[in-house]
């Protein structure tokens, strides 16, 4: 079993050495009075198709083609070399006319949501398995119900045992709009446990003026407080990973249809260069 | 409006006899036979007589003089009977070439495109069983494979002359080894001249064994014999014993066998336990500090070995088939001239088979027959027991597999007996985006229909997830009336046939990592398939098939774009200690 620190380094020594293969050949292009553009545009353009044909691959599971671990690899990698390669394919220069900017905008986009992308894969999971609990994505909204019920039971019975009802009213007062209600947006861009922290601080202070019946259930209100804060925080998490890449695939097939228009505008217009 | 509901009939027991139908007249001569002339048709009951059993469980195999009866290493489910001429078993490996082991094949690119193409929109669709013959079960596929491919093992004197081989009889049993302990066959069987056997589906031999006490004792006492020389010369230090030693070794060897043989029953009641009391519950084999009397060797199933820490007992290793416990103990007590006591303690993890070779026959016929070098060389590799926490000599290291695996993560793996796990599949969830591409992989290549939750118990950042672990003791197949679920021959992968599966859920039952599950059948529009005559909808037992069929192998695996999941021997800690050090 191949280690992940060797991996990375034969993976970005064997970029290195194609990027200066690449950069090498153009400067024997622009030595020789040549033009590169061409070269390097069917390169560049070959290489997104490349990198969009991973989703493809993703889509049939079923056929014989390397792993999809060694596919992303190789998306990265070939990914991070056509940044190299786009700066080659315009001479290091900011675009200028409509076409060239929207084509090196897509890029760009593309470009840095995969950047994006790639260290949240890399640092999400470890998030996540810190969390006491694993939750599948889809059952979210089930297992929040079901705390939400499990809540309101709870203080129900202490309701009925003790006869008193201050926890009751702080339950339906504060805690019940927690519980039944899911996050705000912000909540999901920037996951914190500022609320967690307010609620649990809140019942610390509720405490002492409750009945002996009423602090069991406090203490049962505690855990569930804590176990719906972990399943926002699943459920935050997990909706990051998925829609950077929703965001990712969404900017990929524009940047080749534009790519693709642009490759055919310059044939028409080579002016006998080709 | 789409039909809802689809009458259909439940598969049942015997809808296919095993093999070419027995007739009455052959059940008729085999009950003139040993051992079924001593059986006592009373104690069968109407739903499963003995004529039945015969008639549905058996069939009348013919052998030409060479022929293979079964090859050292598949998986076998059935056990013969030598009805007329000799079978001869080979217990020394044979060459890989002579036995005609057929290559696995699997589709192509354009039939996986195709197949994935064709998947069906609705869950669990299942075709309605169109031709008898698609019924056939598992079980038949050792001796049909063998008989389509028609192996022979030509010149057979030439190939013996380095092997050493037994003779059966008539009326002598074999097999039964693999059948009932659901495990590979340990020999090669030929025929030896032209023979007649009768051959006897695993279900048939247990109902028959369940019911006749005499049948039993004589198949446990065959099971004993058979197995114990290829056991022991299998064992380190003991391979290359001469033979007059190693008969004196056999003859001194103690049988014992520790905790349920349906240890399925009690794993509940044991993983909810607190560890402590968890620990104490399992059978004691060896205690540490007690004196050393011998070597243990692990017959069948897995032990914990553990000592003393703190007010409890810390796990070091689990021992598995074939591994050996004391040697270390055995061999300085003969060193030092001194009783030397147990450096770990042994226990039972679920049912294990242990032989016992008492200390003065070691000192007697083994180590006298071993150069010195040999014996130093052994008792280093077992002196030592490491984890991070743990090393029974301070200071050294074993360099072995089990030096890496944390403690912690090993009392998990042990205490809910995942080493049973031959494919496990490890999810490393500081690494898994919880992206689904395994889930989805899965469902591609089984008719849109998942076979494993992405989801299960765990240790840290180590998930051990809900899918079929491929079982070095399959429990699951215990129960099962029909055979239906069983092992591939050729790879060990645990597999259910659809078409022989009647929904009973004895196996998700007896899953006790609950890897197995039931679902309803539906036709090709989308209705549940109801039973004519009970009127209850239609259950199949569905579970991982570690895509055998697949050209890449296990699609989940394949799938994953992180490294996150593995699928892996739990037995074997070098794997995993690499796998989690990567």
């Amino acid at each position: 079993m191949k280690s992940f620190v060797s991996r990375r380094l034969y993976s970005a020594t064997l970029m290195v050495v194609v990027l200066a293969l690449l950069v090498y050949w153009t400067l024997q292009q622009k030595w020789t009075l040549g033009h590169s553009s061409f070269g390097t545009g069917y390169v560049l353009l070959a290489t997104l198709f490349f990198l969009a044909l991973y989703n493809i691959r993703k889509k049939l599971p079923v056929l014989p083609w390397a792993s999809s671990s060694d596919w992303l690899q190789a998306h990265v990698y070939v990914a991070l070399g056509t940044a190299v390669l786009f700066g080659l394919h315009v001479d290091w220069r900011l675009p200028t006319g409509f076409l060239e900017s929207t084509i090196a905008v897509l890029y760009g986009a593309t470009f840095v949501s995969g950047i994006v992308g790639l260290i949240w894969t890399r640092t999400i999971p470890a998030k996540l398995a810190r969390v006491s609990e694993e939750v599948i994505y889809e059952r979210i909204p089930m297992l929040r119900s079901q705390l939400c019920e499990r809540a309101q039971e709870a203080v129900l019975e202490a309701v009925r045992s003790s006869g008193a009802t201050t926890l009751g009213e702080f339950y339906s007062e504060r805690l019940h709009p927690y519980f039944e209600s899911s996050r705000r947006i912000g909540y999901f861009v920037r996951p914190n446990s500022r609320l967690r922290r307010r609620l649990l601080a809140e019942l610390t202070e509720m405490n002492r003026y409750l009945s002996p019946d009423e602090r069991e259930t406090c203490e049962i209100l505690f855990a569930l407080v804590r176990r719906r804060d972990d399943l926002d925080f699943h459920a935050a998490m997990q909706w990051r990973l998925k829609m950077w890449l929703f965001l990712h695939l969404g900017l990929t097939y524009p940047l080749l249809a534009v790519a693709s228009v642009h490759g055919l505008v310059a044939h028409l217009f080579d002016g006998g260069v080709l | 409006m789409p039909q809802m509901e689809v009458i259909a009939n439940r598969p049942r027991r015997w809808d296919v006899p095993f093999g070419d139908a027995m007739r009455e007249e052959d059940v008729d001569k085999l009950l003139q036979i040993e051992p079924f002339r001593s059986i006592d048709a009373e104690r069968f009951p109407a739903t499963l007589p003995l004529r039945g059993i015969l008639k549905n469980d058996a069939r009348v195999n013919y052998y030409p003089d060479g022929a293979i009866i079964v090859r050292e290493n598949d998986y076998g489910s059935s056990a013969f009977l030598v009805l007329q001429g000799r079978a001869r078993v080979v217990l020394a490996g044979l060459p890989e070439e002579v036995l005609g082991r057929p290559a696995q094949t699997k589709p192509g690119f354009l039939k996986s495109m195709l197949r994935q193409w064709r998947n069906p929109s609705l869950p669990e669709v299942r075709n309605q069983v169109a031709f008898e013959s698609d019924l056939v079960s598992n079980d038949s596929h050792e001796v049909d494979e063998l008989a389509e491919t028609r192996v022979f093992v030509q010149d057979v004197p030439r190939l013996l002359e380095n092997s050493r081989s037994v003779v059966l009889h008539a009326g002598e049993f074999f097999g039964e080894l693999a059948a009932l302990t659901r495990s590979p066959r340990t020999a090669t069987v030929l025929a030896d001249g032209e023979a007649v056997l009768l051959e006897l589906r695993w279900q048939g031999l247990r109902d028959l064994m369940r019911r006749t006490d005499a049948l039993r004792q004589h198949i446990e006492r065959l099971y004993r014999d058979n197995s114990l020389r290829v056991h022991l010369r299998e064992t380190p230090l003991l391979a290359q014993l001469p033979t007059e030693h190693l008969e004196a070794v056999a003859a001194a060897v103690r049988f014992e066998t520790h905790g349920d043989f349906q240890w399925q029953d009690t794993y509940e009641p044991y993983t909810s336990k607190p560890a402590a009391d968890a620990f104490a519950s399992e059978p004691l084999i060896v205690e540490e500090g007690s004196p050393c009397e011998g070597l243990v060797l692990i017959r069948s199933g897995f032990a914990r070995l553990s000592h003393h820490f703190g007010n409890g007992h810390r796990t070091i290793a689990y021992l598995g088939k074939g591994q050996v416990f004391g040697l270390g103990e055995s061999i300085e007590q003969v060193a030092v001239e001194e009783p030397v006591r147990a450096k770990a303690s042994l226990r039972a993890l679920g049912h294990v088979d242990v032989l016992r070779i008492p200390q003065e026959v070691m000192r007697d016929h083994v180590y006298c027959n071993l150069p010195e070098h040999l014996l130093a060389e052994a008792a280093k590799k077992h002196a030592l027991y490491c984890t991070k926490h743990f090393c029974s000599q301070p200071g050294k290291t074993l360099g072995g597999e089990q030096t890496q695996v944390e403690t912690p993560l090993l009392e998990f793996l042990v205490e809910r007996r995942f080493i049973n796990g031959a494919q496990a599949m490890l999810v490393d969830l500081d690494r898994c985006t919880r992206c689904d591409d395994c889930v989805r992989a899965c469902a591609a290549t089984h008719n849109n229909n998942p076979r494993f939750i992405r989801h299960g118990p765990r240790h840290g950042s180590t998930m051990v997830a809900h899918a079929c672990m491929h079982c070095v003791d399959p429990v699951c197949m215990i129960g099962c009336p029909t055979g239906a679920i069983g092992r591939d021959m050729a790879t060990g992968v645990v597999e259910i046939n659809d078409l022989t599966c009647i929904g009973c859920s004895t196996c998700a039952e007896s899953c006790p990592y609950g890897n197995v599950r039931m679902v309803e059948a539906r036709d090709a529009g989308g209705a549940i398939m109801f039973d004519e005559v009970t009127q209850q909808p239609i259950h199949k037992a569905t579970k991982c098939d570690l895509c055998v069929d697949q050209p890449m192998g296990p699609a989940c695996q394949h799938a994953c774009p992180h490294d996150a999941l593995v699928r892996m021997d739990l037995g074997n800690l070098g794997e995993l200690s690499h796998w989690m050090s990567r």
